[in-house]
């Protein structure tokens, strides 16, 4: 990697915070700062420790967190913030650009000094916390769904990804960790540009038509570091499709290399159904693919489905020129993030006619809890954060006692002073002997009351004291977007077929005689096997035999399968009702192997 | 991964039911898939997944006709076809003459939409037989679509159904009778679904998807392409791609995890691009992966034997192998079997490790079998096998008491050669195992992990008492637990009236540690940032025209808790938060500035 080049912070923070590499400044629970650490101050601030970082929690000059391990806690600085803005700004500027001239072009800058109060923490930047800091453009994708997203898409170190709709970058930057493997292009420099074939290495092929937001997303993944993976361009895939560069040469080979040979695919758009007709395997006619596009509940528009209709490609059935984004050899796997159930219908219905299986659409629903100890009881009246209010029935019934004698009392119906009763609302466990007779004398206010809890708090270790309790988080969103997710499996031809049946030739076809025993066989497993679960285990129990014998069956079984593969050349019939199932098979092959790890459906037992 | 079908490998089958059924393939073996039929495990052998299959077998003559593929466009016939003439559809053209029987109408006399009202409730409709059914379920041609059909027109109050139940009567009589299933790659998606609706999920602590992937995003999992940094004293080393994991799912926090850093499939040979062109690797490749998943009992032994002795006998740790990208790993199918030098070894891996601490002497992989890994006879071409590390909580906390940490005696080498082999492959394999336990316990002990994750029935407290020290600056604790119970007790460590108590006594005790209680700080809670509790479900919807509406029922059970916090290094000496006020700091609570 070229010095010039940032730092792959987002992948490999390395140990210690770099010059160059983003930082998230952690200021408290869901207020985090981005910023990137720099030696020297670009904007020239005016700042006498160079690049400072303001936030409400003090001032954090870079040269206090340049070196410093991730993960610390840094004490803000006495910066002086305040002579710098009376400075005439223009003067400054100049002055400072004649010092740079002159001088070393480094003005080193002043140590800066620890003030007395305010930290932050310092912490690498994670897809986590670049989706809750980020600078919002769109709609954001956030962790409850792209984590989702990205674990129903197989998205793994490798996998080549389409994204588009890039937004504003959350799901880039998750997408991009997902897919890494090392850089592409690391390879080439290593082995040559011969064996780059062999070592596929993760990409992302990002897409947004919003020339402004790509412009800012080319910057901030530079500036992370993840320009080598995430491949972005500005486009609009709905009309122009998704090949990487618009070569206009016919020379096919370098069409092939615009290929992005994607197997996942990310669809953030207002109209997913109309770039769906570019992520096809061949090419469909254009009139098909408008019937496809235009298809579904013509009486309900979804949001965006007022786009003119797209060019036609003009590529009829198996044209040469036509290009498929996809992976030819994998299954491809997509999902569509849309807000509108409409915008649902439609994509669904396009997917079915260009032939997505495995169509399914969910919502995710997430919520963040909160935890706190519910502190309840008149010991803590005066207090913050709790409910002065009695805790049980015997609390509230002292306390009315209390009142009720207090008030007798009032009325000159006491008639001793001997009222020997504290009648501190600290102490919770009142006796029952506080009946009128025995009144206080010494009258409690209020205020006296509250004053003794509170001398009192300072013994108390009110962080053990109450209830543990949890409950929703006072904000949630209750709906992001709608997930159609399907899947596209790979193209299987004729040729395909013939050449696997070749390879994996099928063995002669069994006897009539042994087919009526395995038939009646599996007739008797109806039930069970529709309820998916283990043949062999449950047919034995069906017979009534015990399970124990199981191990004995296996071998026999195992025993009979060897003894069976010498007979089938021979043609004998008499093997038939051993035939293996794959369970036995496989349940021979574990047992002759004597693993000492207990089977799966023992386990289970 | 997953390009096409292999030998031996576990998948799964979708049947008409909905119902998983996984299996795995021996070649030449036939495959049961109960009432729905049997097909023979080499017509599926190198075909690409997720295609669906119909048994085309004519049973009458007894013959195995094999498989066909369901195009796409077949199985969505019936929606698509519906599409056109959805009863949603308003005109007055698609009303037909028996218009008596729409109910709901509009305004304008308009139909909108055909009602029940006047169906007849009667389990007699069907006039088909039970005999009859199975008669022709004997003829059966045609992988059941007759007998759907035939089952269709003898339903005697057919015309009387709106679309919609139709629609669904045609569904259920698919499910029961049509000999189709769907072949699904083993990964951890299907694997989870697999284990939710046909194990016991109680066992895999009810993890779902959802939850992983929250898991794995929080963790920061990420495939790590240079190695950890070895600090000063030339012991400690920081990142990686080392994480520490706490699993009692049976393995599947392990795989899912392992899937993210791709270290959980074994290298497949050319995966996409030779495949297909080049015919040679048709005979190694069964060989190899039988011998890899332990075909006997014996040849295993003594293959790990052979092992063993060899790396002895070449004491330098096999750096190099492990040291390039699990992608890169040699292909396993090229070299015999019986030739493991060039085999790393075992848990030697440096980085993007899965380092697990089990409670029991042996860790519960169970799990792992189906993605051909087994713990304790691991195959040296499994990726896991030198990239998942296993230690138990003794052998982390007290390893001088485990006997597998304790140094075997050393024999000088001339005596040696006097034993028999027996014996002298036995002292070979003690030296080697303790070499690979001491190896692991002391890099584990040393620390610098990258995260922490826990799906554990322990209390977590207990856990991140003991490792929570362990991580790195920065690095991400996930704690899953599917109640909510165990992770509030661990917020509540954190929390911050906790943590504002915790740290004025500490500037208080002035060195002296005893003063502040376990009892009261079980864990130091300044070592932990920004402590958070989530939970997420996904609701599944059906989509087809007119009838979209949220699934009518799903899965209860345990709701699923993920616990994430950042394992931060608090400044020495006394930090004050700003904007704190002077008073409230008295009264020592609701610190609401403090940054938390």
């Amino acid at each position: 990697m070229a010095t010039t080049d940032p730092p792959l912070s987002f992948l490999d923070p390395g140990d210690t915070a770099q010059a160059q590499s983003i930082a998230i400044l952690h200021l408290k629970r869901d207020l985090l700062m981005p910023t990137r650490l720099q030696e020297q101050d670009e904007l020239n601030e005016g700042y006498d420790e160079g690049k400072v970082t303001n936030t409400r929690f003090g001032s954090f000059p870079h040269s206090t967190l340049i070196g410093q391990s991730w993960g610390s806690q840094i004490r803000a600085s006495a910066v002086d913030t305040g002579s710098r803005g009376r400075r005439p700004k223009n003067d400054k500027k100049r002055k400072r650009d004649e010092d740079e001239n002159t001088d070393s072009n480094a003005p080193t800058p002043k140590t800066a000094v620890a003030a007395s109060t305010g930290f932050v923490h310092l912490l690498p930047p994670t897809p986590e916390t670049w989706t809750s800091s980020l600078p919002h453009r769109t709609q954001v994708v956030y962790t409850p769904d792209y984590s989702y997203i990205l674990h129903r898409l197989r998205v793994r170190p490798g996998t080549v990804l389409i994204e588009a709709g890039a937004g504003s970058g959350s799901f880039t930057h998750a997408s991009a960790r997902a897919v890494y493997d090392g850089l592409p292009g690391d390879e080439v420099k290593a082995e040559g540009a011969s064996s780059k074939k062999k070592q596929k290495k993760g990409k992302i092929y990002s897409y947004e038509f919003h020339e402004q937001r790509v412009g800012k997303l080319k910057t901030e993944l530079y500036e992370h570091g993840l320009d080598g993976l995430v491949e972005i361009t500005h486009r609009d895939v709905c009309n122009e499709g998704f090949m990487v560069r618009k070569t206009e040469s016919s020379d096919l080979n370098a069409k092939k290399n615009d290929e992005p040979k994607a197997e996942a695919i990310f669809l953030d758009l207002p109209a997913p159904w109309l770039a769906l007709r570019h992520l096809t395997r061949n090419s469909m006619s254009s009139k098909f693919l408008d019937a496809a596009a235009g298809s579904s509940n013509p009486q309900s528009p979804a949001p965006g489905g007022d786009l003119p209709p797209p060019a036609p490609t003009s590529a009829p059935e198996g044209d040469l020129s036509f290009h498929s984004p996809l992976n030819p050899k994998a299954t491809i796997r997509i999902c569509t993030f849309s807000p509108c159930m409409e915008q649902v219908q439609r994509t669904i219905s396009t997917m079915r006619q260009l032939g997505w299986v495995e169509i399914e659409m969910v919502e995710v629903q997430h919520k963040r809890l909160e935890v706190r100890r519910e502190r309840v009881g008149l010991h803590e009246e005066g207090l913050r954060g709790v409910t002065a209010m009695p805790a049980s029935v015997d609390e509230a019934v002292s306390r009315l006692r209390e009142v009720e004698g207090r008030f007798r009392s009032f009325h000159g119906k006491n008639t001793g002073a001997d009222g020997s009763e504290d009648a501190s609302g600290a102490n919770a466990t009142e006796s029952k002997e506080g009946t009128p007779a025995s009144t206080p004398a010494t009258y409690v206010s209020k205020q006296q009351r509250q004053q003794s809890i509170r001398d009192s708090l300072a013994d108390r270790k009110v962080f053990k004291e109450g209830r543990l309790v949890h409950r929703t988080e006072p904000e949630i969103r209750t709906h992001t977007s709608y997930l159609v997710f399907a899947l596209l499996p790979r193209e299987w031809t004729a040729e395909d077929e013939a050449r696997c049946q070749k390879k994996w030739p099928i063995k002669e076809p069994r006897q009539p005689a042994k087919n009526k025993d395995q038939k009646a066989r599996s007739g008797k497993d109806i039930e069970v096997d529709a309820g998916g679960r283990d043949v062999t285990q449950e047919t034995q129990a069906a017979n009534g035999q015990p399970i124990s014998r199981r191990q004995m069956k296996k071998l026999e079984r195992a025993k009979a399968k060897n003894a069976e593969r010498e007979k089938e050349k021979a043609a004998e019939s008499e093997q038939a009702a051993t035939e293996p199932t794959v369970e036995d098979a496989g349940a021979a092959k574990a047992d002759a192997a004597g693993k000492n790890v207990e089977e799966p459906e023992s386990m289970v037992e | 991964m997953h390009s096409s079908i292999k030998p031996y490998s576990y998948l799964a089958l979708r049947l008409p039911s909905e119902t998983l059924k996984i299996v795995q393939l021996v070649p030449n073996a036939v495959i049961s898939i109960g009432k729905y039929g049997t097909f023979q495990a080499n017509h599926l052998l190198g075909r690409p997944y997720n295609l669906t299959y119909e048994i085309v077998d004519d049973i009458k003559s007894q013959q195995h006709g094999g498989l066909r593929v369901v195009p796409a466009s077949e199985l969505h016939a019936e929606v698509l076809a519906d599409g056109t003439a959805t009863p949603t559809v308003e005109g007055e053209e698609d009303r037909p003459e028996t218009g008596e029987e729409y109910e709901v109408v509009g305004e304008d006399g308009e139909v909108i939409m055909r009602t029940n009202r006047q169906t007849i409730d009667d389990p007699t409709s069907q006039k088909m037989t039970f005999e009859e059914i199975e008669a022709l379920k004997k003829e059966g041609s045609g992988a059941g679509k007759d007998l759907i059909a035939k089952l269709l027109s003898s339903h005697s109050a057919i015309d009387q159904k709106t679309a919609f139940s139709l629609a669904k009567y045609t569904l259920r009589k698919t499910r029961k009778y049509a000999r189709r299933f769907t072949v699904l790659p083993l990964d951890i998606p299907l694997f989870t679904e697999w284990l939710l609706a046909e194990k016991e999920p109680m066992r895999s602590l009810d993890l779902r998807d959802e939850l992983i992937g929250l898991i794995g995003s929080w963790a920061n999992i990420r495939c790590s392409a240079s190695e950890p940094q070895v600090l000063e004293d030339g012991i400690s080393k920081v990142g990686g791609g080392r994480w520490l994991v706490v699993d009692e799912t049976g393995g599947l926090i392990v795989a899912a995890m392992a899937e993210r850093l791709g270290i959980l499939y074994p290298p497949e040979e050319d995966d996409s691009d030779s495949d297909s062109e080049s015919e040679e690797p048709e005979n190694p490749a069964p060989t190899t992966t039988a011998a890899a998943t332990g075909n006997s009992a014996s040849t295993t032994a003594t293959q790990e034997a052979i092992n063993d002795d060899v790396d002895m006998t070449a004491p330098e740790p096999a750096e190099a192998p492990s040291a390039s990208a699990p992608a890169s790993a040699p292909a396993p199918s090229r070299q015999p079997h019986h030739h493991h030098h060039h085999h790393p070894v075992p848990q030697s891996a440096t980085r993007n490790t899965l380092t697990l601490l089990h409670a029991n002497a042996q860790p519960n992989l169970s799990l792992l079998k189906y993605f051909l890994f087994d713990a304790s006879t691991p195959s040296p071409s499994h990726p896991l096998h030198d990239h998942l590390k296993m230690l138990s909580w003794l052998q982390l906390l007290s390893p001088e008491d485990d006997n597998g940490y304790t140094e075997p005696e050393r024999v000088p080498d001339d005596i040696i050669k006097t034993w028999k082999s027996g014996k002298r492959g036995t002292y070979f394999r003690k030296r080697r195992r303790w070499e690979r336990i001491r190896a692991v316990v002391d890099e584990t002990r040393a620390g610098g992990f990258d995260g922490l994750i826990v799906a554990s029935v322990m209390n977590p407290v207990t856990i991140l008492q003991h490792t929570l020290p362990l991580l790195r600056g920065a690095a991400q604790v996930v704690v899953y637990s599917p109640t909510v119970e165990p992770l509030t007790e661990l917020a509540d460590c954190f929390s911050t009236a906790r943590r504002t108590a915790f740290v004025t006594m500490q500037a208080e005790a002035t060195m002296d540690d005893q003063s502040i209680s376990k009892d009261d700080f079980p864990i130091n809670p300044t070592l932990l940032l920004a402590p958070s509790i989530q939970t997420s479900r996904v609701r599944e919807y059906q989509v087809l025209p007119g009838r979209t509406h949220p699934l009518m029922t799903s899965r209860g059970n345990s709701e699923g808790y993920v616990f994430t916090g950042t394992r931060v290094l608090p400044a020495e000496g006394k930090v004050e938060a700003r904007g704190k006020n002077k008073r409230r700091k008295l009264v020592g609570e609701r610190s609401s500035e403090t940054p938390a």
